[in-house]
């Protein structure tokens, strides 16, 4: 599958680190940033084809973030990640349009897997207009 | 940006308002990959779904240890799946099953109602004085403390003064610092499987628990309840032990001896970060794995804290009111050491042994006398020290015989007054005051025969490497050794190996749950290691001299921990005798728990797709709801081509030199190049899955009645042709169901071959975790019984091979998930074999003969189709 561009959002900067680092081993262009904050502002300046945002943030929570980039980047597919294993919280993000839940700590393989699924329903979806 | 399902819509319009007209083939390509990728989607989630089930469902057989969090996280994952599942059918059929969304949210209120369940304890005081315990008191102070108080108010034993911080004081510690819900989210964000993994993270939840601040109205009542002990003392300064006694320990048949810290000789000045440290042991290694394996729920474990004025002892140890280790047993037993009992706890040091007589005037039947090595003792200040025996006194009896009898009459009192056998802790201070310090029921454990010189045969005898030792828990084993020398060596042990160990610490007991065995050089069959041991049924063997040098890692023994013997190599005359393991889980609270949230996900009430009653609104289960959306989501794949009008995904007729009843749906990749008209050639078929199945339909020709010749494969599907139900032209139910839906890598086919219905739907790719095989059998000509055999025969062929197969009357269900490529189309070659060949079964099922004959053919057949590298070998050494 041909790159694409991943923003990952999570305020635990050694798991973003990492993750970072090996998506971008596995040839994504991927950007990190620490905020539902910074995340908005990046893509504002750089659009990109999916957000991994996860949904217990200091400040601006995850769910909020999905709302906000919904509304100023619907084309972004999101997926949602995190810790609690919380079904109000992934059902209610993928009413609000989120593409796919994960919970942490995820399976590298899995998280890609979601990535490229969520791509190709983004490519699909282009292409249907 | 317009939705998917406004795409749909929209080309819906056009149909109905442009007539037939052709829409623009390109739009109809997209909408429909759009629609397939809906479709994978939906399938992956349902295989999720279906795995996570069935994972359920084993757990609930207890075959394995789990804990609250496997029940939630599992509960969750069900949830999250199904939930995608409907989202990805309303993308295929937007809006036409919205009633789904509110049958889902009502089962899920159900599950989330059996999960939210749960203690809260009674009575809010934080602190209470001893003298205001009793057993009724046991919600608010641990059984533990509620023993103590018992002891002391209502038998009048001697028991040092102290206090206990109650569960509400625990409860005050951890909603003052919001502890639970992060220490909940940190269990289940991790995927604690491997040890090194529960080291991390009981080492994090401890840290967090002592990092945090006890509120000051608790730290106050902890205070001023000290001081009253002082008062009580008559003296400043007085050192107090700290133990656990956590609501839910040492109910009647989970012992949790030992598994939390305690702290002895403790000054004022520590006695807050005391609490603490006691307070997070909760979270210790060995208690989260024995929670985890209990299946005990993390909540309901509140950790209550009993302070006790310190007793400076001149000797100390464990009684038993009846031997533990034979029910048939009433002797009391004693094992007494120097100094404080702590050794004889913790197994460090081989106690002296007094056995005593029950019956009137009590004696004292056999003593045991150890040389002591060490001893422990307080220190002036703070803590205690372990003192090297030097002298002569190493090697005298630690207690009088008069003392043994005391001891022995007061563990008969408890007994008596408790109406159980009683394990009792006890010291004896320089005044010789015999005080009590803990006192818990005690388990005794069946030892059939004391096994003592069992015979063993003549292989028994050479292989013999060890003999000696006490038997810690009853039974044989045998695995591989594991010589375990240092702590970290904990983290490489292997999951059902034999733990090799020269001690016999507490510690340990957190790989009790993986161990085979258990073979130490030294340790008491009164530790904790020994109690944990018999309560997993795991045989242990404890002061073996010369063990982990004798044994190496790796070396297959045979542990026989009754008969004080262990051998090299497997010795099956003894394992014969091995007791079964116990279902650990039963009983447990986590298990009603699963039992319960379980009646809402996996019981399977809508079975026929073809009922009136296969409707949303009949969703009672997770499983109803997958079920449904599955067949709803086979269907709108299947009519999309027709419904449009749109050749290139409507249906395919098979043509090899003639047209065959075949039809293939082209999802995605599965042909070659697109056809234009009605038919489609073999060679024209790239889906993996497909051609596999293929491979097998026609690796062994069919030779049942009537017979075929080598083209049997060919007549089998003309012969199908003469069923008129699989005649596309006629509008029978079945016709839109006898098809093939095929992509590269997925293929569903439903196939009816006179009365014979099955269906198999396989996605085979890279994606090795993603793979599965779903294969469904049903029907044939013959009566009822005949049918029912038949289900059983092809269900013990599919489950030799590796499937997970249910039979539901005459029906058969297997799936197979997870594994590579490879494996995945030797398994589609065996079941190609399969649909063509179990149709001759009916017929011979009445007979015995037969079926047998029949079963080793068909295996050998398989056995060539998913190996045929090795069938060519074979067969060549044949000739």
């Amino acid at each position: 599958m041909e790159a694409f561009s991943v923003l990952l959002v999570d305020d635990e900067e050694e798991f973003l680190e990492t993750l970072v680092k090996r998506l971008t081993k596995r040839k994504l262009d991927v950007t990190g940033v620490t905020s539902a904050l910074d995340a908005i502002r990046v893509l504002k300046e750089k659009p990109v084809d999916i957000v991994v945002l996860d949904v217990k943030m200091p400040g601006m929570d995850g769910m909020e973030a999905l709302r906000q980039i919904k509304s100023t980047s619907p084309d972004v597919e999101v997926i949602m990640l995190t810790g609690h294993a919380n079904m109000e919280a992934a059902m209610q993000g993928m009413e609000l349009g989120a593409f796919d839940y994960l919970m942490k700590p995820m399976d590298i393989d899995e998280l890609l897997y979601k990535l490229q699924d969520a791509y190709k329903k983004k490519t699909l979806r282009e292409l249907a207009r | 940006m317009p939705r998917l399902g406004e795409v749909f819509r929209k080309i819906a319009f056009w149909k109905r308002s442009e007539g037939h007209e052709a829409v623009d083939a390109e739009a109809l390509r997209t909408a429909f990959k759009a629609r397939y990728h809906s479709f994978k989607l939906l399938l992956n989630a349902n295989n999720k779904a279906l795995e996570i089930m069935s994972e359920m469902e084993t757990a609930l057989r207890g075959s394995r240890p789990f804990s609250m969090s496997f029940v939630r996280a599992n509960s969750t994952a069900v949830g999250v799946n199904v939930f995608r599942i409907i989202k990805h059918l309303d993308e295929l059929a937007p809006e036409r099953y919205q009633n789904l969304f509110d049958r889902f949210r009502d089962i899920q209120d159900q599950i989330n109602g059996v999960l939210s369940k749960r203690t809260i304890p009674r009575g809010d005081r934080l602190v209470l004085p001893f003298a205001e315990i009793d057993k009724d008191k046991a919600d608010l102070v641990g059984s533990k403390m509620a023993n103590i108080g018992e002891v002391k108010n209502r038998l009048k034993l001697k028991v040092p003064g102290g206090f206990v911080v109650t569960s509400a004081g625990y409860q005050r510690f951890f909603e003052a610092n919001e502890l639970q819900n992060e220490i909940d989210r940190r269990l289940q964000a991790s995927e604690a499987d491997e040890l090194d993994q529960y080291y991390a993270l009981s080492a994090d939840i401890q840290q967090l628990i002592i990092r945090s601040r006890v509120p000051e109205d608790l730290e106050r009542e902890i205070l001023d309840a000290y001081r009253a002990l002082e008062e009580e003392a008559g003296e400043k300064e007085v050192r107090v032990s700290v133990r656990s006694s956590a609501l839910g320990e040492d109910a009647a048949d989970t012992s949790f001896a030992g598994q939390y810290r305690s702290e002895l000789n403790v000054s004022p000045d520590y006695l807050i970060d005391a609490y603490k440290d006691i307070v997070a042991s909760k979270y210790s290694l060995q208690a989260v794995a024995y929670r985890h394996s209990r299946g005990i729920l993390d909540e309901d474990i509140s950790m209550c804290v009993g302070c006790m004025v310190m007793v400076n002892a001149v000797a100390g140890g464990v009684i038993y009111s009846r031997n533990p280790l034979n029910i048939r047993d009433d002797s009391v037993i004693i094992n007494a050491v120097w100094g404080l009992p702590k050794s004889v706890v913790d197994g460090s040091v081989a106690p002296d042994t007094f056995i005593i007589s029950r019956r009137e005037p009590l004696s004292v039947v056999h003593k045991d006398i150890k040389v002591k090595d060490y001893k422990f003792v307080c220190y002036q200040d703070e803590g205690v020290c372990r003192l090297d025996l030097t002298g002569e006194g190493r090697e005298l009896p630690s207690i009088r015989d008069e003392e043994a009898i005391e001891l022995a009459r007061i563990a008969l009192q408890l007994e008596d007054y408790y109406g159980t056998p009683q394990d009792v802790e006890w010291a004896i201070d320089g005044e010789g005051e015999i005080y009590v310090l803990q006192c818990r029921p005690l388990k005794q454990t069946e030892v059939a025969e004391k096994a003592y010189g069992r015979s063993h045969d003549a292989a028994g005898r050479e292989s013999l490497l060890l003999e000696g030792g006490e038997t810690a828990s009853a039974g044989v084993a045998c695995a591989p050794a594991f010589v375990l020398r240092k702590n970290s060596d904990a983290l490489q042990f292997p999951k059902g190996a034999v733990l090799v160990t020269a001690q016999a610490l507490p510690r340990w007991a957190a790989l009790l749950n993986r161990a085979a065995a258990v073979v130490t050089e030294q340790g008491s069959v009164a530790g904790h290691l020994a109690n944990v041991a018999r309560e997993f049924g795991v045989p242990a063997l404890f002061g073996v001299a010369g063990a982990t040098a004798a044994l190496e890692t790796d070396q297959e023994v045979t542990v026989d921990a009754d008969g004080l013997r262990i051998y090299r190599g497997r010795i099956e005359s003894l394992l014969g005798q091995e007791a079964p393991k116990k279902n650990l889980m039963e009983g447990s609270p986590v298990h009603e728990v699963l039992r319960e949230v379980i009646q809402h996900i996996v019981p399977l009430y809508l079975l026929d797709p073809d009922s009136t009653e296969f409707r949303p609104r009949n969703c009672r289960t997770m499983h109803d709801i997958t079920r449904f959306c599955h067949e709803k989501s086979v269907q709108e794949m299947f009519s999309f081509g027709k419904d449009h009008h749109f050749s290139e995904r409507a249906s395919k007729q098979l043509y090899c030199d003639v047209p065959m009843q075949w039809w293939f749906i082209n999802l995605d990749d599965g042909f070659k190049e697109d056809v234009p008209g009605k038919f489609v050639l073999l060679d024209n078929i790239v889906s993996i899955p497909v051609l596999a199945l293929w491979e097998g339909i026609n690796a062994v020709p069919w030779e049942g009645p009537p017979p075929m010749d080598a083209r049997g494969f060919m007549a089998v599907l003309l012969e199908a042709s003469a069923n008129p139900a699989l005649d596309p032209s006629m509008p029978s139910h079945y016709t839109n169901r006898n098809y093939f839906m095929i992509s590269k890598n997925f293929c569903s086919l439903s196939s009816r071959f006179g009365f014979h219905f099955s269906t198999v739907e396989t996605l085979v790719g890279d994606r090795a975790h993603e793979n599965y095989i779903s294969f469904q059998f049903k029907g044939g000509a013959a009566d009822y019984q005949r049918r029912l055999r038949r289900a059983q025969f092809v269900a013990s062929l599919l489950e030799e091979y590796g499937f997970r197969v249910e039979v539901k009357d005459d029906g058969v269900f297997a799936r197979m998930e997870g594994f590579d490529e490879e494996f995945m189309k030797a398994r589609l070659r065996m079941l190609g074999y399969l649909l063509m060949h179990t149709r001759q079964l009916d017929m011979i099922m009445a007979n015995d003969a037969a079926y047998h004959h029949h079963r080793s053919k068909m295996m050998q057949d398989i056995d060539a189709i998913i190996n045929p590298n090795l069938a060519t070998v074979e067969h060549a050494a044949a000739h």
